[in-house]
């Protein structure tokens, strides 16, 4: 069983790849440390896949250092590289059976048969396939060929995995179980791992750090906790969960004004001027609701139950909604159409310019 | 479930099917029958055999098509792969150059051909194979397109080299098992075309099955008739037979796999 794979250090520095006038990648620079799950968060054309493919080798184009374990990368081929991959696509050979997708970089390296077959039939098990081994990929559902991938990838016993949003094609409760399943076999096999996503839920599930990208730039790279509750950027505070951007207006040089509250402008924020009409970013559970008779209030439009905790819209006379978050019990004392006074519970809100 | 073909359907397959059969049927019959019309034998059929040049003729053709078909799968799978992978920039170009033998009359293809023909390769019959090539062209580079574009081609060639295959190993196990019908079908195309082409072969004068066949037939018309159907069994038989070897062959591996 493939239980003593050991992880590697990655390195990118000061990577740039350029389609035409388009920077993809500009001066990119991670290191993911032995047996880490580093997540590429972002919106589509950010750079992500791009980091990811030149890592695999696939994309050779770029200027900058990519390093595996201290040796550059450069002059590598991907077939040299010994990296696995699993891809968004559904990816597995459509004339081999399962088990021969699993064995196919087995076959390639000269393995005996008896060896393939035995290593093939125990990836299978881990991925809960052993009794689906005969079967070709048309046979397969869409989260079986994914694992059927996944066994494949880590079957050549590879220094880096790198998994191309392998969950996107997938419906929800089947995308839920295979990442679970993939950080636990990341975990066990202590195998460094790159994943690239655009589902900030799944980043934060599965990863031991998360870089949020954007314009092919590494914005912020973090603990999943942090990049939440400590974002660098107002990019990453409104990319990553959800977040309210409330008109205010600035007070003093740190302070603003958010409805009718006075707050500290945190640190990160963009720089503003005193009188500056800006939006403050909020997170829904740092509004409090309570409801008023009061003349200035608000109104509640929307409840969304979301299980342990609801989201309720409320009207305060702007374009959009603000969004508050609060325990499904304490919603239930509050009904759309009820007049209500917001609070922000937070000392210190983030702002970007107008 | 499993849905039978509706009445409509039916219909049509057993009207299409007729179309083509009964002038097929009429041609077996009427090559079975004797001198003068009279009774039905074998006759024609022994007389084919008779004839000086059979054997030779036959083989030249069968021994150009299987070069042809080679010298095109080299040469235009490759080219294919590299369209569809990288060079879509090229496609427009290629597809062009391969229309051209459809617009070029053979006449001209066959004396300008000849005329750029290396002369160690001229008036041998293997000639023959690079206009065979060029005239099977464009239906051979039609085939293996659409074979290709069914398959996800540039994340099957990433997905085997990241598993470390070469591109040959990546084109040998990967891409030609994946694209094993449209390559049938361009062996197919090509197959039939060659063992029926007779401009390029008379104008060359080359003594192919066609060419032979065509003078053999003026002699005995119910001779040429038995001819024809003895020919179009013959290539149905050649096709049916490379149509069933790869399902042959996985059968085979199979069985070798559970025993």
């Amino acid at each position: 069983m493939a239980k003593d794979m050991h992880g590697s250090t990655v390195e990118f520095e000061h990577v740039t790849r350029s389609f035409g006038t388009v920077k993809a990648l500009n001066s990119f620079s991670l290191t993911l440390n032995p047996g880490e799950l580093v997540t590429l968060l972002g919106p589509s054309g950010c750079g992500k896949t791009t980091a990811l493919r030149i890592l695999a080798g696939i994309d050779r184009e770029y200027s900058g250092k990519v390093e595996i374990d201290g040796k550059s990368m450069k002059n590598v081929n991907a077939s040299q590289r010994n990296i696995g991959m699993v891809f968004q696509a559904y990816s597995l050979f459509p004339n081999m059976t399962a088990s021969e997708n699993v064995q196919y970089g087995l076959r390639v390296r000269g393995v005996d048969s008896a060896k393939r077959e035995k290593r093939a039939d125990e990836l299978l098990e881990m991925v809960g396939l052993s009794t689906q081994a005969n079967r070709r990929p048309n046979q397969l559902s869409g989260g079986q060929q994914q694992r059927v991938a996944l066994a494949r990838a880590l079957a050549i016993e590879p220094r880096v995995l790198l998994l191309d949003e392998p969950l996107s094609a997938l419906d929800a409760q089947v995308r839920t179980t295979l990442r679970d399943e993939i950080r636990r076999l990341q975990t066990r096999l202590g195998i460094t791992t790159l994943f690239v996503t655009h589902d900030q839920e799944e980043a934060m599930a599965i990863s031991d750090r998360v870089g949020v990208m954007n314009h092919g730039n590494l914005e912020q790279i973090d603990v999943p906790g942090n990049l939440y509750n400590k974002p660098k950027s107002t990019f990453v505070a409104g990319f990553v969960g959800l977040t309210n951007r409330i008109p205010a207006l600035v007070e003093s040089k740190g302070e603003v004004m958010v409805l009718n509250q006075i707050l500290e402008i945190s640190e990160h924020s963009e720089s503003v001027k005193k009188g500056e009409e800006v939006r403050a970013l909020v997170r829904p559970e740092n509004i409090s609701v309570e409801k008023s008779s009061s003349a200035f209030t608000s109104t509640v439009i929307t409840k969304s139950f979301l299980g342990p905790m609801t989201r309720v819209g409320i009207d305060v006379g702007m374009d959009e909604l603000i969004y508050a978050e609060m325990s499904s019990k304490e919603a239930k004392k509050l009904d759309t159409g009820d007049s209500v006074k917001l609070h922000i519970a937070t000392e210190a809100v983030m702002v970007e310019s107008v | 479930m499993k849905r039978g073909l509706r009445l409509g359907d039916r219909i049509i397959l057993i009207a299409a099917g007729f179309f083509f059969i009964t002038p097929f049927l009429a041609a077996g019959e009427y090559s079975l029958r004797g001198y003068g019309g009279k009774g039905h034998t074998w006759a024609n059929y022994t007389w084919i055999f008779k004839q000086l040049g059979f054997g030779p003729a036959l083989f030249t053709s069968l021994r150009i098509a299987a070069l042809s078909v080679a010298l095109l799968l080299v040469l235009m799978i490759p080219t294919v792969v590299y369209v569809q992978l990288g060079g879509r920039r090229w496609a427009r170009l290629v597809e062009i150059l391969c229309l051209l033998p459809i617009v070029i009359p053979v006449v001209s293809l066959a004396i300008g051909a000849q005329v750029a023909m290396p002369k160690a390769l001229q008036s041998t019959s293997y000639e023959l194979c690079f206009f065979y090539v060029i005239v099977a062209m464009p239906y051979v580079y039609r085939a293996l397109d659409i074979g290709l574009q069914s398959i996800p081609l540039q994340t099957l060639v990433e997905a085997s080299q990241s598993l470390g295959a070469s591109w040959f190993t990546t084109l040998r196990r990967v891409i030609l098992p994946a694209i094993a019908s449209a390559m049938t079908g361009a062996l197919f195309i090509t197959i039939a075309l060659t063992l029926g082409e007779y401009t390029l072969a008379s104008l060359l004068h080359f003594r192919t099955f066609p060419t032979w066949v065509t003078n053999v037939s003026q002699e005995n018309i119910l001779g040429a008739v038995a001819l024809s159907v003895a020919t179009l069994v013959g290539a149905w038989l050649i096709l049916l037979i490379l149509a069933f070897i790869p399902k042959f062959k996985r059968n085979r591996k199979g069985v070798l796999a559970h025993g």
